[in-house]
This record gives C-alpha cells, structure tokens and sequence, in this order.
C-alpha cells in the first residue's frame, strides 16, 4: 500500500497521463450521452411530454406531426367509431417569430402546437407559471426562456404580427430543435391566419386519444389502426421513439458509447500491464525478500482504483463544469443516471482489465530473484 | 533512425498495446468523421445539386423553401440585378411515396423537387408525370420504371433514371419538371399550391468573373431587402441542424485528438523509462539526443500509420456491414486521410512528452549499468 502511493508520488508524469486519458475518455462520454439526450427531446420532447396517450397520424404524414394532416372524413371515422372516450385536434407549423425583449429581437423558426383539450395535448411537464387559458396565452420551452421566450414574453407571430404572450414554462418540450410554444387551438388557428391570410381553417394534424376506461392504450391503437390504412396510430411513447431520425440518433451514438467505453479499460489495463513488466526484477526481489503476492496485488488495485478514480472525479467535474448551457440550440444538462451508470461500467472494466497484470503479479517466483529475472522474462 | 525502426520490425509486441489503441482511437475519428459526412452529406446533398451559385428566397422564409414565395416580379428585379447571369424557378414538396409491392403504411420518405434547371449530374429535366430519383431510392427496390404513389392524393410519378448524392434534410429527392411539380403540389398540399409562374425560391447564375457572395448582396439591395439571398453553400449549411451538427462533431473529434496526445503521450513516456539505460549507453557511443528523440518520433509516426491503415480498414468494413437507412455512415477517403493526419499530429506532440526526459538522461548512467 505504501509502496503503491509512493510510486504514484514519484512517477507523476506517467501518472497524471494516465489520469488525464481517463479523464478526458470519461468527460467525452458522458458529454455525449448529454447530448444524445439533449438531441432527441429537442427532436421529440413536445411529443413525449404531452398529455394525449395516444396520438392519430396520417400515413402520409410519416410521423411528422407537421407532415400530417387529418382530413374531414378520417376524423369523422375516428370519431363516429366510439373507439376512443375523447377525440380533439391538435395542429403545429413551424414559423418564423420575434421573441420578446429577454431575446435578441432577431425572428427565429419556433414551432407552435395548438390544442384543444388541456388533456389531450397540454404539457404535462410545467415548472413556472400556468397553462394557457385564453387566446394569445402560451407556455414555452424552458430551455429558450432566455432567448426571449421566458414568462411575460411577448413574441410575434410574422408576418401577420400576432402577439403571443408567454404565462409558463414546461421543462424538455421542444419539437425540432427550436423554441416551442403550447397554445390552444384556437391561438394555433389565429397563427395560421396571421401567416397567411388566405390560409382558411387549416386541418388538425393529428388527433388526440383518451383511452376509454379498461382499455389499454395499445388496444386503443389497434382499434383505430384498424379503421382505415390512412391512419396511423401510435402510443405517445411510440410516437417519440418512432419520429424519422431518432432510431439513427439512437443507434449512431450506441456504436460511439461502445467505441469509448472500450477503450477506457484497454488503456487502463495495457497501461498496469507495461508497468508491471517494466517492474518485474523489482517485484520480484519484494517477493524474494518476503512480501506476500497478496501484497503486491493490493498495491497494484490500490493503483488502479486511484487511476480510475483520479480520471472519473476529474471527468465528472469537467462534465459537470462544462455541460451547462446549449450546443448547437441543443440544451444539456447534468445526467446523474448516466454518471453512475458509466462510473459503475468503467470501474468495472478497468478493474477487469487490470486482471491481466494481477495474473502477472501472483506469477512471480522469488527464486527467479537470484537469477535477476523477472516476470517478463 | 534504422535502430528505431529494426526494433519496431524486430519487437513488434512491445508496441502492441499502444498500436491496439491507437487503431481504436483511429476508428473513432473515422467513425465520427464519417458520422458527420454522412449527416451532412444527407442533409445537403441537394442543395449542392443546384445548378446556380445563388439561392434566393423571400426574407421572411427564414432561409426554408417551404415559407419563401417569389413572384414573377420580384424574380424580374432578380433578373436584372448586375452579375446575374440567369435564374431559374425552382419549388420543393416533402411527401410520403408508396410503392406497388410494400405495405399501406411502409411509405418512402421523398421530397419532389420542381427546379426550371435539371440538378447536376442530370442532362435534361423529365417530361410530365416522370421523375429521375436519388440512388439512395434503389436501396428500397425503387428502378427505372418504376411507379411511385405520392403523397395522400396518390400522383403517379415514374421513375426514369437515377442521380447520385442529392437528399434533402435526409429524405431522397425525386427530380420532376416545374409542373409536374406544381401539380403534386397542388392535389397533396392544396394549402400550398403556388400561382403560375410563382415559384418558392430562385436559383441564380453568377456572371463569368462575379463573385456569388456580392451579387447575393446586390439582390437583396435590389429588392429592398424583401429577398434573402444566398450562395449556394451556405444556403447548405443554413438548412436545420447542419450548423450545429458540424460544431458537435468537430468538438468531439478534437477532444478525440486530444486523447489520442495523452495516450500517445502516455505509451512513450513509458517506453523512454523503459530504455533509460540503453539511451545512456547510446549516448555515451556518441548518438545525439536529437537523434534518438527523431528515432521515437519516427515509431510514433509508424504506429499511428498502421493503427489508421488497420482503422481504415475496419471503417471501410462497417460502412459496408452498416444496413442502408439505419446509421448515416459515410467513409471517404477524405475523411481518412483527414483522420489519419489528426493521428500522425498527435503521434508527434504526444512523443514531445518525452522529449524532456530523453535530454536528462545521462551517458555517464551507462558506465556500471548492468540492466
């Protein structure tokens, strides 16, 4: 044990590399995981923090809610078949907004997504303020509050100049990565209009579903999948999971975490391996002189627990430093379950990697001391 | 520099554990890389297409085919602004297509594109009712001939030949005349439809000699700033996400570099502990320092090319295994060699740690070493 510190002391260079290469493979990881996350609920967060259980797309609308568009005759279908207890329309388009005086008064694409039941599309993730109760009311992402989208915000609906004024905020509610407002249908209708004058009653998106009581969602999908092949019906954490893109996001960053979460325990490991061969003749005279393998082994985990350790605090603390804030429009956050998740792989693939120069340890002979040979040999 | 390179041919185990890492960390520059390329290279493929060096859209668009309308005349301000040479309407509709042997929901996610002047790499625009698809279409058994139902009001499109390269916010483009277009347009996006003559965007040909940012500039003043014109590229890189999937990448793959010094960095501090006593006695012989740092550099540098020949390799194998549709992986030889540069530059600052160490060795260490 004391050996083990004092090499750590005396070979600091080495060391502190080994520290550093950890720490930055731990950094980089769980950054990514942050921005993984924070890619797809900036994608898809306003569909999965929503209120409607189940959600009607068109098939021609391929998941997008703005590419959807439900005609006259399937939501009188939806309707008229008794499937579901509540029907209601909920509409979005993107459009080009002045945010209010918190932001920098340039116009920004923002989408705005209009409801007509608070229970059947209304966020469900609010955290200041209230949800809308009128026409011009709407809640906004938290995640833009200070790009002129914060509580008491008005911002401008072009080229019409329609003004909507911000009275909550919901945490992870935004819809392709831009600033997203939640307004009843009727504000959502008026938005449309300022827009385009001409633009007459536009046609729901998609339609929300409340389940009648006892029936599960997925029977309630079945049901109304069954009506017509126009429609396309999905649970709500269907709808999120299944949007275009966010498979590929998924499996683009799977193969990345497997890349790094690789590499931190072959770093590990082949660095402990080196130093033990570099090592041998001396370990072996420790044996010959009478310390136990048992010993030499604490020392060597002592080591690698501080190597691991030392790179995960200062990983971590990078992290937690620098993952505040936005990327790209994108917000991150501080991702504890992902801290431990990784801190509890990484210990353990570090730990296992090390097995290897343990192996070497517990094989050193005493007697190849007075021969001056060591364990590489 | 022989001895560097004999112990290398001679040893090759001492540095595999550094090779084995540095070909993972070359992996992960060339996956990540590669990553990026094909992100963008879906994104932007068709706006690269174009056959002009302008976009113009109308400014409140914000920059999206979808909200920009140019009417007739603001297209003759266009017209006559100095430098441009010709412009040309062109229109866009993103839809779902089905095709006749797959399922009613298993719909092909295209964008119809109704440009007055044929993409690149297309000699002539098709005739009503056809199209010339993106090759990225025959993946999901699309093949001249064959024909696609459009959008909800089910517009036949036949296809009658392929382009590589041109997708659109990751969607595949369908190339039609500006009425077939217009026509699709209208029976699957009546709330859209445009007026003759009224197109959602212009592209522009600069004069020979005119510089594409500057008549940009002169449009835009010309038309009192009711236009927002851009060059072609950077109408590619203001499409949604791509700006900001450049920066993230390009930080990851830094840091990557970065890892790749420190282990770099890392593998030769220990090997330069580890022949301590041989640089004595090769210094006391009489080698430079400079000779021996130029040694380690020199097997830094040949690992790292065999690591990212080994990675090269194995980017090259995934790009083919990795199904079409499921990770956007796109590895060119660019992006190898870019990767293989980042590589090699971190192979020879991460060996500079050592540098100090190699200078205090002392020749005078070789007399009575027995080691």
């Amino acid at each position: 044990m004391f050996l083990a510190l004092k090499e750590l002391q005396r070979a600091k260079v080495r060391f502190g590399l080994l520290i550093a290469a950890v720490a930055l493979l731990v950094f980089l990881i769980l950054f990514q995981q942050s921005l993984q996350n924070g890619l797809l609920t900036s994608f898809v967060g306003a569909i999965r923090n929503q209120s409607a259980e189940v959600l009607v797309y068109r098939t021609d609308g391929r998941r997008i809610l703005q590419g959807s568009v439900i005609s006259p005759d399937l939501e009188a279908m939806v309707r008229s078949s008794g499937a579901a207890a509540e029907v209601a329309r909920i509409g979005q388009g993107t459009f080009t907004v002045t945010p209010g005086e918190g932001g920098d008064g340039v116009p920004i694409e923002t989408s705005i997504l209009g409801y007509e039941d608070p229970g059947l599309g209304a966020p469900t993730t609010l955290v200041e303020g209230r949800l809308p109760e009128g026409p011009g009311e709407a809640v906004a992402s938290d995640a833009d509050a200070e790009l002129g989208f914060g509580v008491g915000d008005t911002v401008t609906v072009l080229p019409g100049g329609l003004d909507i004024t911000v009275v909550g905020l919901a945490r992870d509610v935004q819809l392709n990565v831009t600033p997203t407002l939640f307004v009843t249908y009727d504000t959502y209708v008026q938005s449309v209009r300022s827009r385009n004058p001409d633009a007459g009653e536009p046609l729901p998106n998609v339609l929300a579903l409340r389940a009648p009581p006892d029936v599960p969602a997925d029977r309630l999908v079945d049901q109304v999948n069954g009506l017509s092949d126009e429609l396309d019906t999905l649970t709500r954490a269907d709808a999120a999971d299944k949007a275009p893109g966010v498979a590929q996001v998924r499996q683009s960053f799977q193969v990345i975490f497997l890349l790094y979460g690789f590499v931190v325990p072959l770093v590990t490991g082949l660095f402990f391996l080196i130093i033990t061969f570099q090592k041998a003749s001396a370990l072996t005279l420790l044996r010959a002189i009478g310390a136990p393998a048992r010993t030499l082994l604490t020392s060597l985990l002592v080591q690698v627990v501080v190597v691991l350790g030392g790179g995960l605090l200062l990983g971590i603390g990078l992290y937690a430093a620098l993952v505040r804030g936005r990327i790209g429009g994108i917000p991150l956050r501080f991702e504890t379950t992902a801290v431990l998740v990784w801190t509890a792989l990484l210990v353990a693939g570090g730990l296992l990697s090390s097995l290897f120069s343990a192996r070497r340890v517990m094989a050193l002979d005493p007697y190849a001391a007075t021969t001056g040979a060591g364990v590489g040999s | 520099m022989k001895l560097a390179l004999r112990e290398l041919r001679r040893r090759p185990g001492r540095f595999g554990a550094a090779g084995l890492i540095l070909t993972l960390i070359a992996l992960l520059l060339m996956f990540l890389g590669g990553l990026l390329d094909g992100l963008i290279r879906s994104s932007t493929g068709a706006m690269y297409a174009l056959d002009g060096d302008v976009v113009v859209y109308t400014a409140s668009a914000e920059d999206s085919f979808l909200r920009s309308r140019i009417e007739p005349t603001l297209r003759s301000t266009v017209d006559g602004v100095d430098g441009v040479a010709s412009s040309a309407g062109i229109g866009v509709v993103q839809l779902g297509a089905r095709l006749a042997d797959k399922g009613p929901r298993d719909l092909l996610d295209v964008v119809v594109f109704g440009p007055e002047a044929p993409p690149l790499g297309v000699d002539a625009l098709p005739g009503d009712g056809e199209a010339i698809a993106d090759t990225t279409l025959q993946e999901q058994g699309v093949q001249v001939g064959t024909e696609l139902s459009v959008g909800p009001a089910r517009s036949t499109l036949t296809v009658v030949g392929f382009v590589e390269d041109t997708q659109y916010l990751g969607q595949a483009a369908l190339w039609t005349n500006p009425e077939t277009w217009r026509t699709v347009l209208t029976d699957n996006r009546p709330d859209q439809q445009l007026g003759d003559g009224v197109f959602q965007a212009l592209t522009v040909r600069v004069d020979d000699g005119a510089v594409a940012a500057d008549v940009a500039d002169a449009i835009d003043i010309a038309t009192g700033r009711s236009t927002a014109s851009l060059t072609v590229v950077a109408a590619a890189e203001g499409l949604p996400g791509v700006e900001q999937q450049t920066a993230t990448f390009n930080q990851i793959i830094g840091v990557t570099v970065g890892i790749a010094v420190v282990v770099v960095a890392l593998f030769f501090a220990l090997l330069t502990v580890e022949r301590a006593s041989l640089y004595g006695v090769l210094k006391a012989v009489g080698a430079r320092s400079g000779t021996l740092f130029g040694g380690l550099v020199l097997q830094a540098v040949v690992l790292s090319a065999v690591a990212c020949v080994i990675a090269g390799s194995a980017a090259i194998a995934l790009d083919a295994v990795i199904p079409p549709g499921s990770i956007p992986l796109r590895i060119s030889g660019t992006r190898i060699g870019q990767s293989a540069v980042f590589l090699l530059v971190a192979a020879v600052i991460g060996c500079a740690f050592s540098l100090r160490r190699l200078l205090r060795v002392d020749p005078a260490s070789a007399i009575g070493s027995g080691s």
